[in-house]
């Protein structure tokens, strides 16, 4: 190498080292005297920042007294991660989920029950609204404590309603009176576009909970045995979608949705008053504070078929410790110190979600950044609130209603042909899941 | 074999060690144990539990497989040779001797170092049905605009178009074949009196042949991969009436969402046959269509 290559590859090689040597570096300073818990979690920027808020007072705090050092990690892909890391035999010692997977992962003995350790660090359960937690239950064990928890309402924009003669202290109290509140709040362009819409249902716009629609209607989609869409409630609901976008104008709705911006982002037709009406959680607050903040609306509970009934959606993130996690006792001591009204509280009012507790404490709405918190709130109390079917194979089905939605909302089929396909789709899966799981469990021959 | 011998073969494998031992790691052990779960019914968090062909059973009677292979074939049938064309035209283009030849090669090229997730974000926008850029002109025209990505029919267009914002790529690769090819070619050609088209048909063609293959390999192999492009823009859904489901988008809900892993392995071996048949076919094709100099 001549002077010329050596100069060079010191001045590409030098600042690497002395980068490596003493550049920056995360800081690990755990105790020496501290029992390590490995938390994944998926949050991240705010959400993130709140979580870690709170395992940092922690770990200063009863931490230290307990010789527990809780190392927080955020993790993207969490769900794929913590499969493969408990599959692998090396899981964190507590991980964030959603509701939605707990079914799955406890079917694959991939949780730990937490009955006992929730009786031992003296947990008590019956602090919390009885849905936050079923929703972590799976077939009458508990697998899974409620971090932070919503329920999904009605948005709507009273200025609209005023504009459509309508009374915006008077939202629609059944599913019939939704479509007709809709129909009135149509408007259309001289071209026979849709300039502004009632309501929808599109996968396109609100495609995350392809599937809630039967529950408005008293039903439920899984008895514990049987998937029950092609019940008298599914078939209302699939015919209520059709009505309801039938009244409107099935190709002008698929117009419009295909031209609107995602729900998520500034261009929400609900924040552009394009869109009078919304089906929502307490998150939505936080968009129009930052991209409409002058809007006028309010909160209502989603209608059902009855006014009788309050069928409400309800979900949540939730804690679980994977099996094989090394530190269950020490993960749970944290879990319970989480657990206590004060901090789970401050961690959901920080990341705009309800309270799990049956009785808020009222700093809680005082400071809550949705103004409307009560009546999300209120429905996580309804005795007709639900969740995500607790299905093992729930993802695969999920897929299936998702499509169904589309073939709906595209009239591709009749209500009564889009229920039968899916119900027959959805059953096949459901006997296949179950012929493969008797199979793991040694009842089946091989085929 | 005789000490000095196995001395060298030892020395050889000790100093190809990070090549073999990464080989039978990372690709031949990983690729074995694929094959054999594939014959297993495998959710990852329970040990495998050996069910012969039924995976492959499965697969033949699985409706939405052979919808995904649709999709795959179609989306490859369509994207492949529209992209050769462009690329080949692309390159033709940017091999005259313009000013500002280096800018519009940097124009060309810079779409395929943007992420993905962006492009896909910015062609979300471009094809807005209303306030798209491309669907303007379509209006100004009277035409009625198409719902590019919520009408079955105009999905897989879309998703075609947009891939073709990714060619510059092989654009350079074309680019490199084209100044390969030797001038006197053309000077005869010209010469024997051969027009613009002839020789590019007669000569530009076959002496880019080479490349041509090349790159339409590698389109292939690109295109039974396509995954993060489709999922960005429906969301992890299968698209208007499942028109945009891909293979690779199946196989992994298969293996990560609903835990099939077994299932999953089986498509990703069928996968592999696919791509080497149709690898194998292109070989074949070519004896008689790809021209090698000196060979």
């Amino acid at each position: 190498m001549n002077i010329r290559g050596l100069i060079l590859a010191c001045v590409l090689i030098l600042p690497a080292a002395a980068l490596l040597a003493v550049g920056p570096r995360e800081r690990h300073e755990v105790p020496a005297d501290r029992v390590v818990v490995r938390y994944w979690e998926k949050w991240t920027g705010v959400e993130g920042q709140a979580i870690r808020q709170l395992v940092d007072r922690f770990n200063a705090a009863d931490g230290r007294r307990l010789g527990i050092w809780v190392e927080y990690n955020s993790i993207s892909n969490i769900e794929q991660r913590l499969l493969i890391a408990t599959a692998g035999g090396d899981p964190p010692d507590l991980a964030g989920l959603v509701d939605s997977r707990v079914a799955q992962y406890a079917d694959q003995d991939a949780l730990l029950p937490l009955d006992d350790l929730v009786r031992e660090h003296g947990v008590n359960l019956s602090h919390f609204k009885p849905i936050w937690v079923e929703l972590g239950r799976y077939q009458d064990r508990l697998y899974a404590l409620p971090s932070t928890p919503f329920t999904i309402a009605l948005y709507y924009n009273r200025a609209l309603f005023r504009d459509a003669g309508l009374d915006p202290d008077r939202p629609p109290r059944t599913t019939a009176e939704l479509n007709a509140y809709a129909q009135k709040l149509t408007k259309y362009g001289p071209d026979g576009r849709i300039v502004q819409l009632g309501f929808t249902v599109s996968n396109a716009m609100l495609g995350w909970w392809p599937w809630v629609w039967t529950n408005f209607f008293d039903g439920r989609l899984w008895d514990g045995r049987r998937f029950t869409l092609d019940t008298p409630a599914g078939r209302a609901a699939a015919e209520w979608i059709r009505d309801l976008r039938e009244s409107v104008g099935r190709k002008q709705c698929l117009d419009f949705e295909a031209a609107a911006g995602p729900i998520e982002s500034a261009q929400n037709p609900f924040l552009s008053c394009r869109l009078a009406m919304v089906f929502q959680g307490p998150w939505m607050s936080n968009w129009i504070r930052t991209y409409a903040p002058e809007l006028d609306y309010a909160v209502a509970p989603f209608p059902s078929a009855t006014a009788e009934r309050r069928n409400a959606f309800a979900s949540e993130d939730v804690f679980v410790i994977p099996r094989g996690a090394r530190r269950p006792h020490e993960a749970m001591t944290f879990l319970a110190w989480m657990q206590r009204q004060e901090n789970l509280e401050e961690l959901c009012r920080l990341h705009g979600k309800v309270s799990p507790f049956r009785e808020p404490r009222p700093a809680f709405f005082d400071d809550h950044p949705n103004p409307f918190v009560r009546v999300f709130d209120e429905l996580a109390a309804s005795p007709d609130a639900f969740g995500f079917p607790r299905m093992p194979m729930w993802a695969q089905v999920e897929t299936e209603m998702i499509v169904a939605l589309g073939s709906l909302l595209r009239g591709d089929r009749t209500p009564a042909q889009t229920v039968e396909r899916t119900q027959a789709r959805v059953d096949a899966i459901v006997q296949e899941y179950e012929r493969m799981a008797a199979r793991r469990r040694g009842e089946g021959g091989a085929q | 074999m005789n000490s000095q011998g196995r001395g060298s073969l030892l020395s050889g494998l000790l100093w190809t060690a990070p090549w073999w031992l990464g080989f039978l790691l990372f690709l031949a052990i990983p690729m074995g144990a694929s094959l054999y779960i594939s014959f297993c019914d495998y959710t990852l968090l329970q040990p495998p539990v050996y069910t012969g062909l039924a995976n492959y059973h499965s697969l033949a009677a699985d409706a939405t497989f052979w919808r995904v292979v649709w999709n795959t074939l179609l989306y490859s049938a369509l994207a492949v040779p529209a992209g050769a064309v462009v690329a080949v035209l692309l390159a033709l283009l940017l091999n005259q001797s313009v000013r500002g030849q280096a800018f519009f090669r940097a124009c060309i090229f810079v779409p395929t170092i943007v992420p993905l997730v962006a492009a896909a974000v910015v062609w979300m926008w471009m094809l807005n049905p209303e306030a798209g850029l491309v669907n303007q002109p379509l209006r100004w025209a009277g035409l009625d605009a198409p719902k590019w990505f919520d009408a079955p029919g105009w999905a897989m267009g879309a998703l075609v178009l947009i891939s073709l914002w990714f060619v510059g790529s092989p654009v350079v690769i074309y680019l490199a074949g084209l100044q390969e090819i030797p001038q006197e070619l053309y000077e005869a050609a010209t010469l024997d009196g051969a027009n613009a088209a002839r020789r590019f048909w007669h000569v530009t063609l076959p002496g880019l042949s080479p490349v041509v293959l090349f790159n339409v390999i590698i389109a292939i192999l690109t295109a039974w991969q396509i995954f993060a492009l489709p999922y960005v823009l429906w969301r992890g859904q299968p698209g208007p009436q499942g028109a945009t489901y891909f293979y690779t988008m199946y196989l992994f809900d298969n293996a990560f969402r609903y835990l099939k892993m077994g299932y999953a392995s089986a498509m990703a071996w069928i996968q592999l046959l696919i791509v080497l048949a149709m690898t194998g076919l292109i070989f074949w094709v070519s004896r008689r269509t790809v021209f090698y100099r000196g060979g």
